[in-house]
C-alpha cells in the first residue's frame, strides 16, 4: 500500500470511528448545518409564497406588494442586478446606477408575480440541498402542479450576517441571472453602449408596476 | 443593431480586404459569399474593446443576418405553427395529446440509444434501449410509459451533442431559416440526426418516405403546443427576445451536453462582495 493510500485509511478508519480532532471536523460540521438551515429556508420561502400569493381573491396591488416583500427579504436583489448589469456598472454614474436599481427591482417584480400566478395549489418541496463553492448553499426543488409534469429548479444562495439570500435560480440549465444578463447587455449594446438605452426600455415596460 | 457594418467605417479598427478562394464551378459563388460573411466578422472582431468582448459573450458574429432570420421564423411561426399547435390544443383533449407526446418521445429512444453509445455512457444506452422495448410492447407502440415505473427514467440524445461530447466546437451562433437556434455543430447534428435515425431508415426502407417528415412535422407541433405559455412569458418579459432566445438556446444544449450535470465555469457567486 502506497503512503497515501495508507493515509487515506487511516482517515476513513478515523471517521469511522468518529475520532477525528474536532479541529477538523469544524469547517465541515459548519457547512453540513448551512445546508440544513439552508433546506429550511427555501422550504419556508416556498410554503409562504404559495400561501400568501395564489389566494384568488387577492386584489393585483396586493399581490404585488407581498410579493415585493418576499422577494427583497429573500433575494439579494441589488447584488442580483449588479450581476445582470455585467461590465455596464461600472460605466454607469450614480444616478443612472440608482435608477436601474429601481426599475431592477420593478421589472423583477412585473415578470414572476405573473410567473407565480401559475403556482396556485402547487406542491413545493425540497428534494436536496448541497453546499457549493465558498459559502454557497444549493437547493433543488421539485414543484408539483396538478395535472402537469413536476418542474425542477435549484435554487443557489449565500449566507451573509446569518441570513440566506438567494442569487440566482436555475431551471433545466438555465440560470435565470445569466438570461437576464444577456438580454440587457444585447439592449445596451444596441443602443450604443449606453446604460440609458436599458433605463428608458425599462421604464416603459415597468410602467404599470403598482 | 449591435454589430452593423458600417460602424467599422467610423472607426480605425482594420478591416482585411476579401481574398476570393479559386474555386471552380458553381459553389464558387456560395463560397464566395461565405468569405465576405466570414470577413465583414472578421472586420467586426478588430473594432473596439467593448465590441471585441461583446462577440465573445455572445458567439454571435452574424447578428444582423441572424435577427433578420428569426423574424421571417417569427412571423411564420405566428402565421404557421403557432395556429396548429392552438388548433392541435383545442381539438385533441389533454389525455389524447399526452399519449401522442409519448408515443413521439418513444420513437427518439433508438437514436438516442446509438447517441449514448458514441458518447461512450453504455448504462444510458442500456436504459434507452430497454424503455424502448418496455414501452413499445407492455407500453402498446409507446402510448404508455410503463418503463419509468421500473427504474428506466428517460432521457434525450441527440447527434448534436454526441459530436461535442467528441470534442468538436461550437461554431457561431446561428439563427437557422424555419428550424431555429443553431450553431454549425448543432445543425450537422440535425442532418445526422434525420438521415441515421433509426426509425426513419426502417421508415424510408419500407417506402413510406413521407412518414419521416410526418413524423418530425408532429414532433414540431407537439413541442409547440407543451410551450405555448412558456414562449410566450419569455416574449412579454425580456426587453431583447432575440438575445433572451440566444441566451437560453447556448446554456440549454451546454447543459444537455454535460447530461444536466451542474456547470462547473459559473462565475463565483461573491456577488455580495463588489459593493
Amino acid at each position: 500500500m502506497s503512503r497515501r493510500g495508507i493515509i487515506i485509511a487511516v482517515t476513513a478508519a478515523l471517521i469511522a470511528a468518529g475520532n477525528l480532532p474536532a479541529a477538523a471536523q469544524g469547517p465541515s460540521a459548519a457547512a453540513s448545518v448551512a445546508v440544513t438551515e439552508g433546506s429550511q429556508f427555501v422550504a419556508n420561502l416556498a410554503s409562504r409564497a404559495v400561501g400568501e400569493l395564489t389566494t384568488d381573491e387577492l386584489p393585483l396591488p396586493e399581490r404585488v406588494s407581498r410579493f415585493r416583500t418576499l422577494l427583497t427579504e429573500a433575494f439579494d436583489v441589488p447584488a442580483i442586478g449588479r450581476f445582470v448589469l455585467g461590465r455596464y456598472w461600472r460605466t454607469a454614474n450614480e444616478s443612472e446606477r440608482a435608477e436601474y436599481l429601481k426599475l431592477f427591482e420593478d421589472f423583477i417584480v412585473q415578470t414572476y408575480v405573473q410567473r407565480f400566478n401559475d403556482f396556485a395549489g402547487a406542491q413545493i418541496r425540497v428534494l436536496q440541498t448541497r453546499a457549493g463553492r465558498e459559502n454557497e448553499v444549493i437547493a433543488t426543488v421539485e414543484a408539483v402542479l396538478p395535472g402537469r409534469p413536476a418542474a425542477r429548479f435549484d435554487v443557489r444562495m449565500q449566507r451573509d450576517d446569518g441570513r440566506f439570500k438567494i442569487f440566482d435560480v436555475i431551471v433545466e440549465g438555465i440560470s435565470m441571472s445569466m438570461t437576464q444578463r444577456d438580454d440587457f447587455a444585447a439592449v445596451i449594446q444596441r443602443n450604443g453602449g449606453k446604460v440609458e438605452g436599458l433605463l428608458a426600455s425599462l421604464r416603459e415596460k415597468t410602467r404599470a408596476v403598482p | 443593431m449591435g454589430l452593423e457594418i458600417r460602424d467599422n467605417k467610423s472607426n480605425n479598427g482594420f478591416c482585411p480586404s476579401m481574398k476570393l478562394p479559386y474555386f471552380a464551378g458553381r459553389s464558387a459563388r456560395l463560397a464566395g459569399a461565405m468569405t465576405a460573411m466570414l470577413s465583414v466578422s472578421a472586420c467586426v472582431i478588430q473594432d473596439t474593446p467593448e465590441k471585441v468582448a461583446q462577440v465573445e459573450e455572445t458567439n454571435d458574429p452574424f447578428e444582423p443576418t441572424n435577427r433578420y432570420i428569426f423574424e421571417v421564423n417569427r412571423f411564420l411561426d405566428e402565421m404557421l405553427l403557432k395556429p396548429v399547435a392552438w388548433w392541435y390544443r383545442a381539438g385533441v383533449p389533454d389525455p389524447a395529446r399526452e399519449r401522442i407526446h409519448l408515443a413521439l418521445a418513444n420513437l427518439r429512444l433508438p437514436w438516442t440509444a446509438v447517441n449514448d453509445f458514441f458518447q461512450g455512457e453504455m448504462k444510458r444506452a442500456y436504459d434507452s434501449s430497454a424503455r424502448f422495448v418496455i414501452n413499445t410492447t407492455v407500453g402498446v407502440v409507446g402510448l404508455f410509459d410503463v418503463a419509468t415505473g421500473w427504474g428506466f427514467p428517460h432521457h434525450e440524445e441527440d447527434a448534436g451533442q454526441t459530436f461535442a461530447v467528441m470534442g468538436a466546437p461550437e461554431g457561431p451562433y446561428l439563427m437557422l431559416p424555419i428550424l431555429g437556434p443553431s450553431n454549425p455543430r448543432d445543425a450537422a447534428g440535425l442532418l445526422v440526426d434525420y438521415v441515421a435515425d433509426p426509425v426513419n431508415l426502417v421508415l424510408n426502407n419500407n417506402g413510406a418516405d413521407a412518414a419521416g417528415l410526418a413524423r418530425g412535422g408532429a414532433s414540431s407541433v407537439d413541442a409547440r403546443e407543451r410551450n405555448l405559455e412558456t414562449i410566450a412569458d419569455l416574449e412579454r418579459n425580456s426587453v431583447d427576445f432575440y438575445a433572451t432566445i440566444r441566451s437560453i438556446y447556448r446554456q440549454r444544449r451546454a447543459s444537455e451536453i454535460r447530461n444536466g450535470a451542474p456547470d462547473s465555469t459559473y462565475p463565483a457567486p461573491s456577488l455580495s462582495q463588489q459593493k
